[in-house]
């Protein structure tokens, strides 16, 4: 090496060039680069959000989600209280789980840094672990691209203008591959069994359906509820309101899938085949029943099965009780309910038709005939409305005029009628009536969303073209000198909040009273049950309060030979809760006769 | 020039209609163009796009298991850089004993993709050189891409339990448990797992 390098002298100058042009410079202080806008990262859980329906965990291959109880969290109606806990040493961030998260609640954040000493801290709960999570989210599903299949297929109706010339089905009901199709959105999450009244075995019927065993779906839905095609037609369907895809899609249609596979058998025989019940040797004990109504029904059913000699008294014609009688033809044929109920009697059921007890047979005899009896009267009488000129000729209650034209009668309703109420029974009366031809207003006090009417059937009425006047509250009916209804007066209302923290009070306008004139007023206000028949002894042997029978877990009365159920014991009075409580009832009378 | 005119793109597809049997093609939207093409087709239709219509960058290589229909398809994504069209050229294989032509002297990085596609999938690229290991170490099973490959029997049979998940829970049981509900045999079969 020479002792003077030119090179090394001169080299460092060359740095020279660089004067004069712009700096290249970093930000300070100095700022991460963001992740990819989609980037998969540890998970987050809104566990508010999250309803525990377990979809995350089935679709996870690496079985790295399990879920697990958290203390914070409570399991109620629509929540099963469980919350996803993630092993982040088997995930491999496939982000399936958030891709199927019904709810939306599960995400991927950015974070993808976790040092900790201790390898347990890698099983974590999304949510719990990292609260701060929510605001580092960036895998997330959203309705247009998840893999839930949130739009319902839609189920072909008649339209509103052909309907109201008949009393002809308006549903016209999926078809196979409409029901197939159906059924495979289900997440088998089984949240609905516990809001269903009846815990039928849903999901697992809707599988069935979805793999094509419909023989299976019906079996399934057999082993708890006798009128599964009652049911899939009218049932008020509660399990939809807490359907997993019901949060941000439509509910699955639980109903119309039930009518789907019970209608595959077209008659009782083919019921009874496809069913193929075990029905066991006669055990020697009696049990009678009064009401042929869904509990009544359902409590023979299941009883005969089991060996037991059981007889339901019938008052009319045709047993199904409110099902029979209360609900328009439109909405359940008769051909359909009578199959159900040919099946039972194929079964062994017996049921003493055009038998009022009370009347063409004492409730004594029936007590002191049989080792146990169940009443399932139901709530027939209706409430008066309360309002001048009620006893006029032209008013009368939905319930009658439904049992009327139920019974192949064709009343007379003139040209303009006015329905007063917002149940279920307003809308059918109103249906009805407009199928009779009549223009219908339905009266209303408060507003249509407070209606406790199923919204398919106000759109229904809607659709067929009946008025809702809601805030409307009826005073007096006018008559002519022939005591005949002449017209309705009635104020409108506004609605007032409740101080006590109730929903919003309807209150009358001063001087908005109106005059229309009506041929006839239909009362819809609500029933209650009628219990003349039961004699004094009996009816002080068990505990009636406010109009109910008290009856205990096991649906026994006060008198623990008398037990009772349907709309005159529980509360929510529809059809599934009274085949609800026959069901319970019979595990209840079996123990009571057979221990 | 107006924005969504897509005269260049169908330009483009009349063109290889044209020149080769047995192509479909078609515009997907603006800037996006798809051909189907048979497997024999394949390394002359990448090195005739590549040569003459512009696509000389070759973005990605995927594969498609058709388990339904028999079928494994292969997608070529290219891109020409002048033109800004990027295109899809696909090509249906035999499920069974798949095989198709080495391309990777097209695009040399195309040996990277089909190894692993060799690996995930089990298609052979015939006559391509590289290790037969890709990613996965001493595998003897099915390659694991295939939709009948059953990930969680094998994860049930390869990784342990780790402690501390004793304490998961079913949400039908619990559910079942909280509300009494008996499940009869008939319905068990069709519960979730």
């Amino acid at each position: 090496m020479a002792f003077f390098d030119i090179k090394g002298l001169v080299t460092p100058f060359t740095a020279l060039k660089q004067f004069g042009k712009a700096p290249h410079t970093v930000t300070f202080p100095y700022h991460k680069k963001e992740t990819a806008q989609r980037y998969r990262g540890l998970h987050f859980n809104d566990l508010e959000v999250c309803i525990g329906c377990g979809n995350c965990s089935t679709i996870c291959m690496n079985e790295a989600i399990d879920m697990v109880n958290l203390e914070q969290i409570e399991g109620k109606a629509g929540d099963s209280g469980l919350r996803p806990r993630v092993d982040n040493g088997r995930c491999c961030w496939c982000a399936l789980c958030v891709e199927v998260c019904p709810t939306g609640s599960l995400n991927l954040t950015k974070d993808y840094i976790y040092v900790t000493p201790d390898a347990d801290s890698f099983l974590w709960t999304p949510g719990v672990s990292n609260p701060e999570g929510k605001d580092n989210i960036s895998f997330h599903s959203d309705v247009d691209t998840s893999l839930s299949m949130f739009d319902r297929v839609p189920m072909p109706e008649l339209d509103g203008k052909e309907r109201v010339k008949s009393f002809a089905e308006t549903m016209l009901y999926y078809t196979e591959e409409a029901a197939r199709e159906e059924a495979s959105r289900c997440i088998s999450c089984s949240l609905c069994t516990e809001v269903c009244p009846d815990h039928m075995h849903i999901p697992e019927y809707i599988n069935a359906i979805a793999k094509g065993e419909d023989d299976d779906a019906i079996r399934i839905i057999y082993d708890n509820n006798p009128l599964g095609e009652m049911c899939g037609k009218v049932c008020t369907r509660r399990c939809e309101d807490v359907c997993a895809l019901q949060v941000r899609g439509d509910a699955v249609a639980i109903r119309w899938l039930k009518e789907y596979a019970v209608g595959r058998a077209e008659t009782a025989e083919m019921l009874k085949e496809i069913v193929n019940p075990d029905i066991q040797e006669p055990n020697g004990k009696k049990v009678g029943i009064v009401g042929a109504g869904p509990s009544g029904l359902t409590t023979a059913y299941y009883l005969a099965l089991k060996g037991f000699d059981v007889t339901i008294y019938e008052a009319n014609e045709y047993a199904g009780g409110m099902v029979m009688y209360g609900i328009p033809k439109y909405r359940l044929p008769m051909d359909s309910l009578n199959k159900q109920i040919d099946y039972m009697k194929s079964i062994g059921v017996k049921i003493k038709f055009n038998t009022k007890v009370g009347k063409d047979i004492t409730f004594d005899e029936i007590y002191k005939e049989h080792d146990a009896v169940f009443v399932g009267i139901g709530f027939q009488k209706p409430y008066s409305i309360g309002i001048k000129g009620e006893d006029a000729q032209g008013a009368f209650p939905a319930v009658n005029l439904l049992f009327d034209v139920n019974s192949g009668k064709t009343p007379d309703m003139g040209n303009k009628v006015v329905v007063i109420g917002g149940g279920n029974v307003a809308i059918d009366g109103a249906r009805v009536s407009r199928r009779l031809g009549a223009e219908v207003v339905i009266m209303y006090r408060r507003r249509v969303q407070d209606m406790p009417a199923d919204w398919e059937e106000i759109e229904g009425a809607e659709h067929e073209g009946v008025e809702i006047m809601p805030q409307t509250i009826p005073v007096e009916i006018i008559t002519d000198d022939n005591n005949k209804v002449k017209a309705i007066k009635y104020l409108k209302a506004e609605m007032v909040a409740d101080d006590k923290g109730g929903r919003p009070r309807p209150v009358p306008i001063e001087g908005s009273e109106t005059i229309m004139e009506v041929s006839s007023v239909i009362g819809a206000i609500g029933q209650e049950a009628d219990y003349s028949f039961l004699p004094e002894e009996y009816r002080n042997s068990i505990e009636i309060n406010r109009g109910r029978m008290v009856v205990n877990e096991q649906m026994q009365t006060a008198n623990p030979k008398i037990f009772a159920g349907g709309d005159a014991v529980n509360r929510t009075a529809d059809a599934i809760s009274a085949i609800a409580d026959g069901y319970r009832a019979v595990k209840a009378i079996e123990k009571f006769l057979m221990n | 020039m107006t924005e969504n005119s897509l005269d260049k793109e169908q330009q483009i597809v009349n063109h290889l209609v044209g020149t080769f049997q047995n192509l479909t093609g078609k515009v997907k939207r603006n800037r996006r163009i798809e051909v189907s093409i048979e497997k024999k087709q394949i390394t002359s239709v990448l090195n005739y796009v590549k040569d003459h219509l512009g696509f000389i960058h070759f973005s990605h290589m995927s594969c498609v298991d058709w388990l339904e229909d028999g079928y494994f398809e292969l997608v070529y994504i290219l891109w020409s850089p002048e033109q800004k069209i990027q295109l899809l050229v696909k090509a249906l294989v035999d499920r069974e004993n798949a095989s198709v032509e080495n391309a990777d002297m097209i695009w040399r990085q195309l040996n990277t993709y089909q190894r692993e596609i060799r690996e995930m999938f089990g298609v052979n690229f015939i006559g391509m050189k590289g290790d037969k290991e890709f990613i996965l170490e001493d595998w003897d099973n099915m390659p694991p891409m295939r939709r009948d490959f059953n990930t969680v029997d094998y994860i049930q049979e390869v990784y342990f339990e780790r402690p501390g998940r004793e304490d998961a829970q079913n949400v039908r049981e619990t559910i079942s448990k909280r509300t009494g509900e008996e499940i009869p045999e008939v319905a068990t079969k069709y519960s979730r797992d």
